[in-house]
C-alpha cells in the first residue's frame, strides 16, 4: 500500500449523478488486483472527514486507474467537483480481491446498479485469463444501464434485468440468476450490489453448489486494518471488510444473523459513503 | 537554529512530544507501509485484555459532525498472543513501547501488570479504565474516583514500569480522578479518551451504531480535551499526556499550553497517516518561530 498525491486526467459524467474518474499511478495500477479498494481523502472544505473507499474500477495498465461513484453524500458530492489536473490524496491498493484458481473454465459477473465498479476491472483480467464469463447485470431502468457496453463486449453472453422491464428481464438479477444458472452452469459466481441481492444469489449459488464470491460495502474509517470498524459478521468471527475483505466468500458469510444486517452500511445516514456504493437494482 | 523536543515522562524517555493514541496505530505494523516509525516520540499499542475480546456488533463507526463515533469494544487477540506477535514487531523499532491494558476486575489489571513487569522492552503501562463501549470494566473504573484508586493501587503495586492512568472525560470532577489515581501511585496520567455520544437514523429510526452508543473522537471534543488538561494540570504534579481531536501542530501547542508534557494523536491517524510526523516538523518550525529553543518553555504557559 502507497500514499500517493495522483494527477486527475479524466473526469466523467456518465449518468447523472455518476462520475468516473482517472487517476494517474503507475504503482497501483501495477499492484492492484481486481475487487480491492482505494481509499480517498475527499476535498472539501469540512474540517473533518474521514477518507471514502472505493473499489478500483478499471486499469490502464501501467499508468493510471479509474474509479467509478455516485453522488450519495458530503464526500461524493466534494469529489464530484474536482477537476481535470487536480491531485487527491489517495491510500493503495487495499483489502483483499476476488480470488480466482489458475484452472477455472467459466465465470458469472453479477452486478446491481454500481455494483458494476469493481466487476469491470474482474472482468478485463478474466478476459486476460481467457476465462470464460457471462455478465448477468441489474438495473433500475433502461436509462441507467451503467457499463453495459463494456461487458457485453468483454463477456460471452450478457443478461440483463430491469426492475422496470424496460430493458431485458423485468425483475431483478437475482430472480434472473435463478431462471438461468440451470442453463448457465458457471464454476463460480463474482457479485456485487445491494445487500439483499448478494443474499439471494448466495443462496441460489449454494443450491446449485456453485463458489460464490461478493464484494461488501461497509463504512470504514482507516481502511488498513488498524481501527477495526469495518468489522463483519462471518463463521469464522468477526472479519475487517478493508482487510480481511471486502471480498468475502460467501460461505462464510453469516447472513441471516440480525447483526449482520445491522453491519452493513445501507442506508446508513452517518453520510459515510461506503465501498463503490451500490444504490439501484437487485 | 535547533529545538529540543525531547521530553521525560517520568522515566518514558521520548526524543520528541508525539505518540499515537491506543487503539488508533494498532502494534504499527500497517502504519509502517506508510510514515517512518522512528521519527515517532512512542509507540503506544491497542488496549490488551487477559483473553482475547471478539469486540462488539457491527456497525462499530459512524461519522458526525467533526468527529465520528465508534464501539469497537476492545477486539483484541489478548495478551499472550500480543506478545508473541505483536509487540517483537514493535520492538524492531528504536521507540519507547507503552503497552495499555484494560480487565474486567481489579485482578485481571493486576495480573496483566504482573506479566507485562517481566516483559523486557516494555517502556510503560497504560490502564485503560475509560473505554465507554465494554460492559465490565473499562469505564466503571474511571469514572469513580474511588474505584480509580483502587484500580491504579492494584497496578501499581505489580509492576514497577512507569504507570500511566487513561482517564474518561464522561465525568463531573476530573481533578477529583486525576489526584486519587495520583495518590495511588499513577507516573502519568493521559486524558481524554472518548466522550460517550449516540447517533440515530432517521429513515430507520435505529441507531447508527449496534451498541447503541459509542465513543466520539476528533475535534468535536478538543476544547473538552484542552479545558480538562488544563484542570488536571493545576490539581496534580505528575506529566500530563493530552489527548483528543488533536489533527495538527496547532492543536498539539494547545495541549501543551495547558499543560500537557506529551500529546497523542488518535482519530487523525485514519484522515492523514502522515499526521504524527506532521505535527513533529511543526512543532519544530513553530518553536523556532516563537523564538523558543525547548519544547518545555511552553509547557503550562497559558496565561489566565
Amino acid at each position: 500500500m502507497l500514499q500517493i498525491k495522483a494527477d486527475i486526467i479524466g473526469k466523467e459524467e456518465v449518468m447523472p449523478g455518476v462520475f468516473n474518474l482517472i487517476l494517474v499511478s503507475p504503482e497501483i495500477s501495477r499492484n492492484a488486483r481486481p475487487g480491492q479498494f482505494v481509499h480517498v481523502l475527499c476535498p472539501t472544505d469540512d474540517g473533518f472527514m474521514l477518507r471514502r473507499p472505493f473499489s478500483i474500477h478499471r486499469v490502464v495498465p501501467g499508468r493510471a486507474f479509474e474509479i467509478l461513484f455516485q453522488v450519495v453524500g458530503k464526500g461524493t458530492e466534494a469529489l464530484s467537483r474536482v477537476k481535470i489536473h487536480d491531485t487527491l490524496d489517495i491510500i493503495g491498493p487495499l483489502g483483499t480481491g476476488f480470488k480466482y484458481s489458475e484452472d477455472i473454465r467459466s465465470a458469472l459477473l453479477i452486478a446491481g446498479g454500481l455494483g458494476v465498479a469493481p466487476l469491470l476491472f474482474l472482468a478485463e483480467e478474466l478476459v486476460e485469463r481467457q476465462v470464460l464469463f457471462y455478465p448477468m447485470l441489474g438495473y433500475k431502468t433502461k436509462t441507467q444501464m451503467l457499463r453495459y457496453i463494456d461487458f457485453k463486449r468483454l463477456g460471452k453472453k450478457t443478461y440483463a434485468a430491469t426492475e422496470d422491464g424496460s430493458f431485458g428481464h423485468e425483475g431483478t438479477v437475482a430472480d434472473l440468476l435463478n431462471r438461468t444458472v440451470h442453463n448457465i452452469r458457471p464454476e463460480i459466481i463474482y457479485a456485487c450490489g445491494p445487500v439483499g441481492m448478494l443474499k439471494k444469489i448466495s443462496e441460489t449459488a449454494d443450491e446449485f453448489g456453485i463458489e460464490c464470491q461478493v464484494s461488501l460495502e461497509t463504512k470504514m474509517a482507516c481502511g488498513i486494518g488498524v481501527c477495526l470498524g469495518c468489522a463483519c459478521v462471518t463463521r469464522r468471527g468477526y472479519k475487517m471488510a478493508c482487510k480481511d475483505g471486502p471480498v468475502f466468500n460467501t460461505r462464510d458469510i453469516l447472513w441471516g444473523a440480525e447483526d449482520y444486517e445491522k453491519g452493513l452500511a445501507n442506508g446508513c445516514g452517518c453520510d459515510n459513503e461506503a465501498l463503490s456504493e451500490t444504490d439501484s437494482a437487485g | 537554529m535547533s529545538v529540543n523536543l525531547s521530553v521525560n515522562l517520568s522515566g518514558i524517555k521520548m526524543k520528541n512530544p508525539v505518540m499515537p493514541a491506543s487503539g488508533t496505530f494498532g502494534a504499527g505494523r500497517e502504519f509502517s507501509e506508510l510514515i517512518d516509525i522512528n521519527r515517532l516520540g512512542a509507540l503506544v499499542a491497542k488496549t490488551v485484555t487477559l483473553k482475547p475480546r471478539d469486540g462488539n456488533i457491527p456497525p462499530r463507526l459512524c461519522e458526525v459532525s467533526s468527529g465520528m463515533l465508534n464501539s469497537i469494544g476492545l477486539q483484541n487477540e489478548g495478551i499472550d498472543h500480543f506478545l508473541k506477535h505483536d509487540f517483537p514487531f514493535m520492538r524492531e523499532f528504536d521507540v519507547p513501547i507503552i503497552v495499555n491494558i484494560a480487565g474486567n476486575s481489579l485482578e485481571e489489571y493486576a495480573q496483566l501488570c504482573r506479566e507485562l513487569d517481566r516483559v523486557e522492552g516494555v517502556s510503560g503501562i497504560e490502564l485503560n479504565i475509560s473505554c465507554p463501549n465494554i460492559k465490565a470494566g473499562g469505564i466503571a473504573f474511571g469514572a469513580s474516583s474511588k474505584l480509580a484508586e483502587q484500580v491504579t493501587a492494584a497496578a501499581r503495586y505489580n509492576t514497577q514500569l512507569p504507570l500511566i492512568v487513561k482517564l474518561t472525560p464522561n465525568v463531573y470532577n476530573i481533578s477529583k480522578i486525576a489526584r486519587a489515581v495520583t495518590s495511588a501511585g499513577a507516573d502519568v496520567i493521559s486524558l481524554i479518551n472518548t466522550m460517550v455520544g449516540m447517533s440515530i437514523d432517521t429513515n430507520t429510526f435505529k441507531p447508527n451504531l449496534g451498541n447503541i452508543t459509542g465513543g466520539l473522537s476528533g475535534p468535536a471534543i478538543k476544547p473538552i480535551a484542552v479545558r480538562m488538561v488544563w484542570e488536571v494540570a493545576q490539581s496534580v504534579k505528575i506529566p500530563i499526556i493530552g489527548i483528543g481531536g488533536i489533527s495538527n501542530a496547532l492543536d498539539a501547542v494547545e495541549f501543551f499550553l495547558a499543560g500537557a508534557t506529551a500529546i497523542a494523536v488518535g482519530t487523525a491517524n485514519f484522515i492523514n497517516p502522515t499526521t504524527m510526523t506532521d505535527i513533529i516538523s511543526g512543532l519544530e518550525a513553530y518553536l523556532v518561530e516563537k523564538g523558543f529553543t525547548d519544547i518545555s518553555q511552553i509547557i503550562g504557559k497559558v496565561k489566565t
